[in-house]
């Protein structure tokens, strides 16, 4: 799978950076100031509990989803982001001193993680520093300590491979001016401790927003809708707010826990871009943070979605969508669609199938997947992909069908949304069976 | 070796399995999995071509008719079905005969090469593809002599009394048995009728739908319990639209 969380936010981070350099771009705005770094360099066992805790930081902001390859050495980069712009690759940030960072100063590392300044200037958002801002000295100091253990390979990368005009860094100066919000998390005095816990996750390290959050014109975060679900690349990112219909408001904080740290959870299991979120980083978070992160959601206002009115059995779609799913979806999803816990979802109120935008369930669909492999839950069980084997009209019904049926109401998805979902992600054609001409046998 | 040995042993043996099941150290798996990079991925089954059923590869046009005249003699159009030509069957096994059931590729075709006794089946060095060619350039010759017409130009009653000859074994070929050629045919004509319509023949289902068989589908807990009852399921294909 190529897509990543970090590569999504390159993409529309990038496209409002290109929109705003535009206009602003030309003049660089440095807002940004380094925060003083105060910690003291431990030795000994406490050096070794700082590189513990280095590793924990790195695991919860996702590092290696975007600055190891999948399958090579680890931080050693080269992980390609395929924007509409052109290609950026992830750095080497191994200790490498020629083609990695190890020959960088902490004042540098702070820079590039919380700052968006880099050795050729400014970053790219692909990088999440508008998230990575809020992490506190502490955490980049011990960040910093794991991060210089990681054994140096000597792999250059040419990070910025995208062509004229976007491979001018100082555009993001402009961009940087209208959406990047400097200062470390404050807790607030609304939440409590474990609350405030989880905000600092979610909106710092974590970097939710940058999938969960829809994003405006410019590519930026859009004001007042935070974490009520976005659509990048293909995938929908669904509703992080307590909304009971297309949100987390239906399952339990326990039901929640058990989905990020094992992949899945009674209805649930993570797709797309979520399965190596999951994989990569909140599998290894302690349940003490999982339980911060998903009480913290449940402070955010629900989304108001109003349900839609639900299809009627009898439509046409309806009919033939249900004799789809009774041939090909049925055996594993199960009769009355309850799924099998922990390995297969299920359709019956399950909020991805109520989102409004069923790019993910078309996406799956299309391509199959593989479930997310975790040291609770290692089996990972997949799904087989039905590009070849399904026509565009009955994978539209079928999904209509399951997405108004067992309590669903959602709106129907066409057969269009489908042909264009093919050649978005380059899907195979339907291979199915030509109807001969006459007079052959 | 004695009986209190191999009991001494197996005593041994459990206790060091059950030993090391209790004092291994928290944490330590066989093999510890973790997901993300280096992850186990099941390899892709390449999805099955349909076959085109505008394309002719292996009969010549003469051949075709003939093995039209003769599939629609042992399936023709009735209450039940269409002919076999209309399901498809003559396109199935021009397919079939140029691929690899033709080569008869998972069959040994060393020799020695001897007659085998009925329980020991197919002997012969033909493959399912000589044996059309050879068996349908015989079986014309020896109908034009016998009659002064081809099979397919014969009235539909001797193309009957032709066929049923040939199955007693009366006719005397050259290099074929008539009746084991009749038996190639039989075959032939209800795998196409019956195999799944992404091969080619079975058009539309036409066969599962005569005998009530629902195709490709995986799961019949919810009829399971149903007994001696027709069901009436909506077959599907591997491939084909619902």
């Amino acid at each position: 799978m190529k897509t990543s969380i970090k590569k999504t936010l390159g993409i529309t981070a990038l496209a409002g950076g290109i929109v705003v350099a535009a206009g602003v771009g030309v003049i660089e705005y440095n807002l940004h100031r380094d925060y003083p770094m105060t910690i003291t360099v431990a030795s000994g066992d406490a050096l070794k509990a700082k590189i513990a805790r280095g590793q924990y930081v790195a695991f919860a902001a996702d590092c290696a989803a975007c600055h190891t390859v999948p399958g090579g050495a680890s931080y050693a980069g080269g992980y390609s982001l395929d924007t509409p712009f052109g290609k950026i690759l992830a750095s080497n940030i191994t200790s490498d001193k020629e083609t990695g960072i190890g020959a960088w100063s902490e004042q540098q590392f702070n820079r590039a993680v919380r700052h968006g300044i880099g050795s050729h200037g400014y970053l790219y958002p692909a990088m999440p520093y508008t998230a990575y801002a809020k992490m506190t000295d502490q955490d980049i100091d011990d960040l910093w300590a794991y991060i210089r253990t990681v054994p140096a390979v000597d792999k250059a990368v040419v990070e910025n491979q995208l062509p004229f005009p976007y491979n001018q860094r100082f555009l993001l100066a402009g961009w940087n001016f209208l959406f990047f919000h400097t200062g470390v998390f404050e807790p607030r005095k609304s939440l409590n401790p474990e609350q405030n816990r989880g905000a600092y996750l979610v909106e710092g390290a974590g970097h939710c927003a940058a999938c969960h959050t829809p994003k405006n014109a410019l590519g930026g975060d859009s004001s007042g809708h935070a974490f009520q679900g976005g659509t990048l690349q293909g995938w929908y990112a669904p509703d992080l707010t307590p909304n009971p219909y297309i949100g987390l408001g239906g399952q339990s904080v326990a039901d929640i826990v058990t989905y990020l740290k094992t992949g899945s959870n009674k209805t649930s299991v993570a797709s797309g871009p979520m399965t190596e979120a999951v994989e990569n980083s909140t599998q290894h978070l302690t349940d003490a943070d999982l339980h911060a992160i998903v009480t913290y959601l449940r402070t955010l206002p629900a989304s108001s979605t109003s349900v839609p009115i639900v299809l009627a059995a009898n439509d046409p779609r309806m009919l033939k969508g249900k004799l789809v799913f009774q041939a090909a979806c049925m055996a594993c999803h199960v009769p009355n669609a309850s799924g099998i816990p922990n390995m297969i979802p299920a359709f019956a109120k399950n909020p991805i199938i109520n989102a409004p935008d069923p790019s993910s369930l078309i996406h799956t669909v299309l391509r199959g997947m593989l479930g997310p492999q975790t040291w609770q839950n290692p089996t990972g069980a997949g799904m087989p992909r039905f590009d070849w084997k399904m026509p565009d009209d009955n994978m539209a019904d079928v999904l209509t069908f399951i997405r108004n049926s067992w309590g669903n109401a959602a709106p129907p998805v066409t057969a269009a949304m489908i042909s264009q979902m093919r050649k978005n992600i380059h899907a195979d054609m339907w291979s199915g069976i030509k109807k001969p001409e006459n007079g052959l046998n | 070796m004695r009986r209190r040995v191999v009991l001494k042993a197996g005593l041994v043996l459990m206790s060091t399995a059950t030993a090391a099941a209790i004092m291994r150290p928290v944490g330590a798996a066989a093999r510890v999995l973790r997901g993300g990079a280096g992850k186990w991925i099941a390899r892709e089954t390449p999805p099955p071509v349909p076959v085109d059923p505008s394309k002719r590869i292996f009969f010549t046009p003469q051949e075709e008719n003939l093995v039209k005249a003769i599939f629609d003699q042992l399936i023709p159009a009735d209450d039940l079905s269409v002919s076999a030509s209309d399901a498809g069957c003559v396109v199935f096994i021009d397919h079939q005969l140029a691929g690899s059931y033709g080569k008869a590729s998972s069959r040994f075709k060393g020799g020695p090469f001897q007659e085998g006794t009925p329980e020991q089946g197919d002997q012969s060095k033909l493959t399912p593809a000589d044996i059309y060619k050879i068996g349908l350039a015989e079986m014309n010759d020896h109908c034009r002599k016998m009659s002064g017409k081809a099979f397919e130009e014969l009235p539909a009653p001797q193309q009957v009394e032709y066929l049923e000859a040939m199955e007693a074994g009366k006719f005397t070929y050259k290099t074929i048995k008539s009746s084991e050629l009749f038996t190639q045919f039989l075959t032939n004509v209800q795998e196409g009728f019956l195999s799944d319509p992404v091969y080619g023949g079975n058009r539309n289902m036409v066969g599962w739908r005569m005998i009530g068989f629902p195709g490709a589908r995986y799961d019949y807990r919810d009829v399971a319990e149903l007994k001696g009852q027709r069901l009436e399921i909506e077959p599907v294909s591997i491939s084909d639209r619902i």
